[in-house]
Order: C-alpha cells, then structure tokens, then sequence
C-alpha cells in the first residue's frame, strides 16, 4: 500500500542517515602509533598541494609509529582562520605551517609551544645550518617558536622579449627605482582608445603591505620594530615609498592600481604586464606556464637594496600530548633535513631553507640549469625579517586599506599612511611603546 | 476565518505544546538565544588582546560607529539595495510578463533558462562572473571592446568592484523574482485583458492598466524577499572581492565575518549583530504587520 | 516577444556555457586575447584532473548527507507545528505565531557568531550536525504547512474523528497525504536551499572530512586561483551538475514549487 511503503522508505532514510552521521562521527581507528594533524597551506600558485602530499606519505611510509595527516586549508589568510578556530573550539592541530607574522598572535593565545628544547638537542650546528634572515621571524622573548620551511623573498620579474620590442636590452634589469620608472614608460603598451594593454610594472596586490615594506627598507626606513615595539607607518621613508607607487599608478599610469596576489602570475604569463613584482615562490609556475624568456632579479634598490622575508613556518600546538609534540618535532625535522628543503624548493621557487640544502646533489644540478632560482637566495644578504605583531591580521588590513586607497587616488599618500599610523596604534593598543 | 471545530480540543493545549516543542526548542537555541546573546556580548570588550571578556559598557558600538570602514559598509549595503533590487524586480516583472504570453514548448525553454540560476550555489555563479570579468580574457570586456567602449578593470577597480558583485547578484536572483511574478500573475483575470484588447488597447497598455494594479501584493512580497536576500549577500563578495579594493565592495555580513572571524574581536561583532538584528526586527515587525492583514482578507 | 525573450535567454545562458567551454581546454588556449568558443581541442582530462586535486566526492557525500539531514528534521518539526497552529486551540496561539513568522524572515546570517560560539560549547565544530541544526526548525515550513492544513475541508476531519481516529494517527494518516504536494515543494525548495549554503559551513567546519560542495569549489579556488582556469571552470561545473541535471528533468516540479511558494 502507498502508505507503507512511504514509511518503510522513510526509516530506511533514516537509518541511512544514522548509520553514515555515526561512522564519520567516530572515525576509523587508526593502526598507527601517533596521528598527527598538519594544517598547511599555499600561498603560491601552482599545484604544489601535491607536492606537500606526497612528501607526507613519503614520510608515513618511512616512520611505521607516526601518521602525518596532511590538511590543506587554504592560502595563507584562511589557514591562520583555521587554525585559531581550531585553537579555540579547544581542537588545536598538531602541527601547522601558519604565516611568520602570525607568531606573536599564536602566542598571545598562547597556542604554540617554544621549540628550544627539541632544537638544542639537534646541535648547535642544525640552526645555524638556516639562512639567519629566516630566524628572524622565530624568536620572541629569546625563545624559539618557529622552523621556517617554505620562505621567500620578492623579486622583480621581467618579461626578455617585452624589453626586446621597446629597445632595452634583455639581459638587465632595471636597477634603481628611477630604472624601474623609466623603463615602465617604455614598457608600457596602450590601444588606440588609451586603455593598456600592457602594463610597465605590476606590484602585485593582497600581500601589497610584503612588497610596501621592501620599499619602505630600500628606502631606508622601518615600518615596525619588533623588539623595540615601535611602529612608523607615516614616517617620511614610508611616505616617500608611497608616493612613488602612485606616481606610478596614478600619474603615469604605468602601473595597475589594484590587483590580486593571485591574478598577477598569469597576467604576467599572458603578456598583459611586462614586469611583475612577486614571490620567488611562483617561479615553478612562471617556468611552467610563460612561452617567453624571463629574467629574476633582486627588487630595483633606492638608497639600497632591500627585501623583507616571507612565507611559512612550522610551528608546534600547546595542549597537544608530549607524545605528539615529540612527534612533531620527528616530522618537522625531517621535512627540512637537506635533501627535502632542496626538493620543496625545487619544486615551487620558495628558497631552501638551510645552506647545506644547496650541496645536495640534485639541487646543485638544478641550479646550474636554472640559475634564476638562485636569485632570491643571493638576495638575502639584503634582506631582513618581515613585520610582525600581535593582532597582525588588522594590521595588515589597516596597511593595506592605505595602500589600496593611495594608489586609488582616493587619498593622499600622507593622509592615508598617518590615518593608518593612528588607527593602527589604536589595533594594537597597549602593546605598543610610544 | 476558518476557527476549526472546537469539541474535542480540550487537551489542545498539552497536544500543541507537544506538537511544537520540537521547533520552538531549535528556534529558542539557534534564532532567539542568540539574539539576547549577542546583546549581552556586545557590552563586552572580548577579542584577541583581551582573551577573557571584561564590561566594556557601550563601548564597541562607540568603536563602530568611529569606524569609517563601517560607514563605507553601510553605504555598500545600501546602495546595492537601493540598484540591484529595482533592477532585477523590474527585470522579473518584463520577463515574467513576457513568459505569460501563449509561446509554445519554447516556454519551457526559455522559463529554464530564466530561472537555472536559482539552481547554482551563489558562489558558483560568483565563480563563473569572476572569469568572466577577468580584465585580460574576460568576455565583458571582450565585447565591451567591440561596442566600442572602455575597457574596466571590474574586480580591481574601486569603482566598478561593487556594481560587479550586483551583476552577479541580478543574474542569480532573476530568474526567482520572474517565477513568483509568474505566480502573481495568474491571478489577473483574464476577462479583463480580453475586454482590453477588444476595446483596441496594445499589448503594453493592457499590461500597464490592467496587469500591474493586480500585482500589488506580489509586488510587495517581492521587494520584501530581495530586500531581505540583499541584507545577507556573502558569497559573491567573499569569492569575487574579498571586500576589495580597499573596502569598495565590503558589506554588512562580509564586514561582519571579517570581525569575527578574521579580527576575533567578539566584542565588536556583536554590537553588529545586535545593531543588524535590531533593524531587521523592526523591518520584519513592521512586514508581518502588513502580511498578517493581507492574508487575513486572502483567506 | 521571442525575440525579447530569445536574447534575455541568451544573455542568462552565457556564463554558464562559457565556463563549460572554457572546462574543455587546456591551460594554454585560455590565455589568447580574443575569446574562443569553441575550444580547439578537447580536454576533458581537466575533470578528472580535479579529483586528484581535491576530493570532490567527499565533499559530495558531504552535501548530500547534510541536506537530507536538514530536510529529514524539518519535514517532522514543520507537520506538527503547522497541524497545531491550523487545527489546534490554545492559548497564545497568534503570538507564538509570530515567532515563527520572524524567524523567516531573520536570515541566519545576521546570528553566526552567537550561533558560532553556542555550537562551539556544545563540542560540535567541525561536524556535519553543526552544518543542520540551525535549519531544523523553519519558520517558513511552517507557514506553508499551516496554510496547506487550512485547505483541509473541516469534514474529513469529521468523519475521521466519528471514526475514532485522532492525534498522531489522524495526523499520519488522513491529514497527511492531503498535504502531500506541499510537503513535496517544501521538500524540493528546502534541498535546492541547503545544497547552496556557505557561510555558515565555512565558518563551522575546517576540514575535508566534513567539506561540502560549496566550500570545496571556494577552497578550490584558492589553491588553483588564476593558475588554473579549466580546473576552476570544472570543478564549478560538477559542482553545480547535481542540481542542474534534477532541474532539466523535472524542470515542471521546481518551478512549480518554488511558484506554490510565492502564492503562498
């Protein structure tokens, strides 16, 4: 009858529904020992998620008492989202690779445990084996919190061919903002109604605040300093630097004003903006995708050269068991013993984070054949540990709505950076010293 | 008013006690509780530097309103309100209108092109219009180029950002509007519009003097729906601008998950979501007031 | 007319066909400036190619067991509370009304964070039962039901009542398939509702194990964003297959449904 087989086919729903919530809610036991969960992210384009993932399972094959499971939570932003969710629903991961700038924010909500313990008993030469750049963003208080893994620096991207068309030579880049300037003019390729159709310059936005502090340095000045908890967004330095992207942006118009940390590759890749400021770590990506020659190079300098660091670092939760901590440790270790760092590297264009990653085998090979992945490493004697504080994610946000206002023509570089300044002092409060 | 048979109801009470407790319980915990919630924690101050919440008096919703990023929000909202909602009603009314008419199986046809929208998740059909108003490969401004006009940035451009994410929205949102239109419509009768005709009155004139006094109620059910639906846009920006550039296309509910849930300033996301929650009250009180009547007179 | 309607199809035709096109080419043939549609060669590896990057059939299971989840609940809790306020006398009945009349009309967007912190303590995060518990009781369910119990002529009531049968039982099996038809809209707006939610799955769950669609495509997005067009273009595709292809056959009922629901 209708009406029975209504109900039987409603319990058997039902009971397809109970059976399926109970086993996803309980889970599978595992065989292993330790089940570590690894939340990572990618802050680069490129499918280097796999890459991640098949380092993991090369690692769980290799250690029978300890399962990695590798969690891929998005960019850098979302993955930090994630983490605190995490940390406060009292679930925290085991192990995470969170944006360096985050380390004050993750122990503010005293969320990670320091890793002196676990580093000493390495030897004294496994830290120094780092770049000390890529330190500079792992201590606080003198402790260490941070293994830096997938680390960066900006680099000025530059399209051969392009600089071929207008009459540049192809083989140098521009040197010197005032280059960087003049070439732009030169770069830069309208239609007939004066839309462009290709842009001198990008200075890619969404990490827009990353490549204002490089200006900033190159320009002699400090945006914030960490140990001595000052910050100077409105210094004349900073202001200097502004005002030079919106000349670029707004009166020569050789310069997209906004963009996306993400839509700037493949615009460089389909020609439509001859140089490019970003990432090391898309150099895989560029190799992969551009069907024209070109160059890396060091960021164009002012009073100097100068980059900020950048990327991620691995850091270790509080509240987890020791066993897992242990375990983690087990894991990190491996993942930037040389011959993994030089992998990873190889296979994005982040730099290998130890020196002796370089005499592996493989890598020296690899950048013999392609030296333009030496380029952001030859670039750390200039560079210096990004900007971090407590409260970052509205730094950055306060920075970065400056930025984009500016080079929007909305406002006057002054007026935004000293608004910044104020409403930044007023973000991180009491942790400040005037 | 159908008052149903009374006889057997003496233990009416205790039944319809049982019979609504299972929702009421579920509104209690998930609309009302937290309404109340949110008021009390917005008298917090309960964010990343101050982990355990202290009383802060009114002093978030004082942070609020010093906001200018607020202000930029609250206009954001509005103006979306205020240009796609027209847009895309009158949209709906035309294309329902139109979809009335006697078309053959061809109606089936262009109804589901109408309406597939409704189908897709918002952040699909956000997807879809991000690569279409990719500034370099981009169809919008491929034909843009041929019509003969300025290329626009869309996504990156301060200015265009927003009527982007209201291109979108329109586009998801029309093809419902056009169905509930459709609904409404059914109820002109249709011995007017052939009296109409007869007396030599055009297809738009019958529609202006005949069809549209009959849609009031539609009409105001639908403003309603999209009003309501325009409050809450999330998806599209979240997909499509992130709130970008600079805050041009942030909105209520963006701005909100942003305190939340990028800033974890619990404080200030609650003084929102009680001055969120406090509009919408009086907005739907005000509604179910004018609903209430109608339906009264329906029935 | 046809020609009104003939471009209005068209021009709300466009972006999705334009993404099927642009989910059959390879990586190469996207980056030309001028816009091909039909692609030169066929890549229909790129579907493929998407699982291996995610794992879409989890996130689908995800959704479906969410979705069926909240509809199952919601078609018990709107059948009784629409039966008692249609055929049921007590007291306060127009104001508890109204309560379930606000409630549609509050979306739950306006709630998260208390909603977010209550789901917090009761341990739920990151589960499939936070992504339904806040749907379970629908205002507008409700409603329908109440006025779908009202058209119910008070003489089959009657007779079932002569007959002995009340309570549960009058309402199973008499007033019930009565309803039917509205319960089968609900049910159809309800699925189409719920498959598309985002917010607030983003903010409740964290990791694939309990990803649905929707946040599967938006972190989709992130990972391949700008890299990979054809993926992206796939990935939204499939995403959105389910639902459409349920639409192209039973084209009639959705619209029907979503019609009955604007007469209300």
């Amino acid at each position: 009858m209708r009406r029975t087989r209504l109900r039987s086919w409603r319990l058997g729903v039902a009971g397809l529904l109970i059976g399926l919530l109970v086993t996803t809610a309980v889970g599978a036991p595992g065989p292993r020992l330790v089940r570590l969960t690894f939340y990572y992210p990618v802050g680069v384009a490129g499918p280097l998620a796999r890459v991640i993932d098949e380092m993991v399972a090369e690692f769980n094959r290799q250690t029978p008492d300890v399962e990695v499971v590798a969690v891929y939570s998005g960019d850098y932003d979302p993955t930090m989202q994630k983490v605190q969710t995490a940390v406060m629903a009292g679930n925290p991961p085991d192990i995470a690779i969170v944006e360096i700038s985050e380390m004050p924010t993750l122990l503010a909500m005293n969320a990670i445990i320091p890793l002196d313990f676990y580093a000493r008993a390495e030897g004294r030469e496994w830290l120094r084996d780092f770049f000390p750049a890529f330190l500079q963003n792992s201590y606080s208080d003198g402790r260490f919190y941070a293994v830096p893994f997938q680390r960066s620096t900006p680099v000025l991207y530059w399209n051969k061919d392009a600089f071929k068309e207008v009459g540049l030579d192809p083989e140098t880049p521009p040197a010197t903002w005032e280059d960087l300037e003049d070439y732009a003019k030169r770069l830069v390729k309208r239609d007939a109604a004066g839309g462009v159709q290709r842009w001198g310059v990008t200075i890619s936005g969404g990490w827009n605040d990353w490549l204002f502090e490089a200006f900033v340095r190159q320009n002699g000045g400090v945006l914030l300093d960490y140990g001595r908890r000052q910050l100077r967004l409105d210094s004349p330095e900073a202001v200097e630097a502004l005002r030079f992207w919106v000349r670029l942006t707004n009166e020569l118009k050789v310069a997209p004003p906004h963009s996306t940390w993400a839509s700037t590759p493949p615009d460089f890749v389909a020609g439509r903006t001859a140089m490019l400021y970003h990432s090391t770590g898309i150099l895989t990506f560029l190799k992969n995708s551009a069907r024209f020659p070109f160059g890396v190079a060091f960021l164009p300098r002012k009073k100097q050269y100068a980059v900020e660091v950048g990327g991620g670092n691995f850091y270790v939760f509080e509240k987890i068991p020791k066993a897992h901590q242990d375990a983690a440790w087990r894991f990190i270790r491996w993942m930037v013993t040389p011959e993994r760092a030089a992998r990873w590297s190889m296979a994005s264009g982040y730099i290998a984070v130890r020196r002796s990653a370089y005499e592996v085998p493989a890598m020296k090979e690899f950048v013999t054949k392609n030296p333009e992945y030496l380029v952001a490493r030859e670039q750390l004697r200039y560079a210096y540990g990004k900007i971090m504080a407590p409260n970052f994610q509205r730094l950055r946000e306060i920075l970065k709505r400056a930025l984009d206002d500016a080079t929007g023509g909305r406002v006057r570089p002054e007026v935004a950076l000293r608004r910044a300044q104020e409403e930044a002092e007023q973000a991180l409060g009491a942790w400040l010293k005037r | 008013m159908a008052h149903s048979r009374a006889s057997w109801r003496g233990q009416g009470g205790a039944q319809a006690f049982l019979y609504l407790l299972p929702s009421l319980l579920f509104l209690a915990i998930f609309t009302y509780w937290p309404m109340l919630r949110a008021i009390a924690m917005s008298l917090l101050e309960w964010n990343l530097s101050r982990p355990e919440p202290v009383f802060a008096g009114l002093r978030n919703y004082a942070t609020l309103l010093a906001d200018p990023v607020f202000h930029l929000v609250l206009r954001n909202t509005a103006m979306l309100a205020a240009v796609a909602i027209p847009i895309s009603i009158a949209l709906g009314l035309v294309l329902a209108i139109l979809l009335n008419e006697p078309l053959g199986f061809l109606r089936g046809v262009y109804r589901a092109a109408v309406f597939y929208p409704t189908m897709i998740p918002m952040a699909a059909a956000a997807m879809l219009w991000v690569w279409l108003f990719n500034p370099s490969i981009g169809l919008v401004n491929y034909y843009l180029g041929k019509l003969g006009l300025p290329r626009v940035e869309w996504l990156y451009d301060m200015t265009w950002a927003l009527p982007a994410v209201m291109i979108s929205w329109i586009w998801k949102n029309v093809g419902y509007l056009t169905i509930l239109y459709l609904a409404g419509l059914q109820a002109v009768p249709t011995e007017l519009l052939e009296a109409a005709s007869v007396e030599g009155a055009g297809f738009w004139q019958r529609v202006r003097y005949v069809t549209l006094p009959f849609l009031g109620p539609t009409t105001v059910f639908v403003v309603v729906v999209s009003l309501i639906n325009s409050f809450q846009v999330f998806d599209a920006v979240h997909i499509m601008t992130q709130g970008g550039p600079a805050d041009r296309s942030n909105v209520l509910v963006y701005f909100l998950y942003q305190q939340a849930f990028r800033f974890w300033d619990i404080g200030v996301a609650s003084a929102l979501t009680a001055f969120f929650v406090a509009g919408l009250l009086v907005f739907v009180v005000f509604v179910v007031g004018q609903m209430e009547r109608g339906v009264f007179y329906e029935v | 007319m046809h020609l009104a309607l003939g471009s209005a199809s068209l021009i709300m035709l466009v972006p999705y066909l334009w993404a099927l096109t642009a989910s059959v080419k390879s990586r190469a043939e996207i980056f030309t400036p001028t816009p091909q549609w039909w692609p030169r060669a066929w890549q229909w590896s790129n579907y493929v190619d998407v699982f291996r990057y995610a794992p879409f059939e989890i996130y689908f299971l995800n959704t479906l067991i969410v979705v069926l989840g909240i509809l199952a609940v919601q078609l018990i809790t709107i059948t009784l509370a629409g039966f008692a306020f249609a055929r049921l006398q007590f007291r306060y009945r127009e104001a508890l009304f109204y309560l379930f009349l606000i409630q549609m009309m509050l979306p739950i967007h306006a709630v998260i964070v208390p909603n977010y912190l209550t789901i917090k303590s009761l341990g739920l995060l990151n589960t499939q039962l936070a992504m339904m518990l806040p749907f379970w009781a629908s205002g507008y369910g409700t409603f329908l039901m109440r006025q779908a119990f009202r058209q119910i002529p008070a003489e089959l009531e009657e007779a079932a009542l002569l007959d002995g049968c009340t309570g549960l039982r009058l309402l199973w099996s008499i007033m019930i398939p009565q309803v039917r038809p509205v319960l089968l809209a609900f049910s159809l707006i309800s699925v189409v509702t719920h498959w598309n939610d985002f917010l607030w799955p983003l903010i409740v769950t964290d990791t694939p194990r309990v990803r649905t669609l929707t946040i599967g495509l938006a972190m989709f997005v992130q990972q391949e964003s700008g890299a990979d067009w054809t993926l992206l273009m796939a990935a939204t595709v499939m995403v959105t297959a389910p639902l459409l292809v349920a639409f192209l056959f039973l084209q009639r009922r959705f619209v029907e449904s979503f019609m009955y629901a604007g007469l209300r």
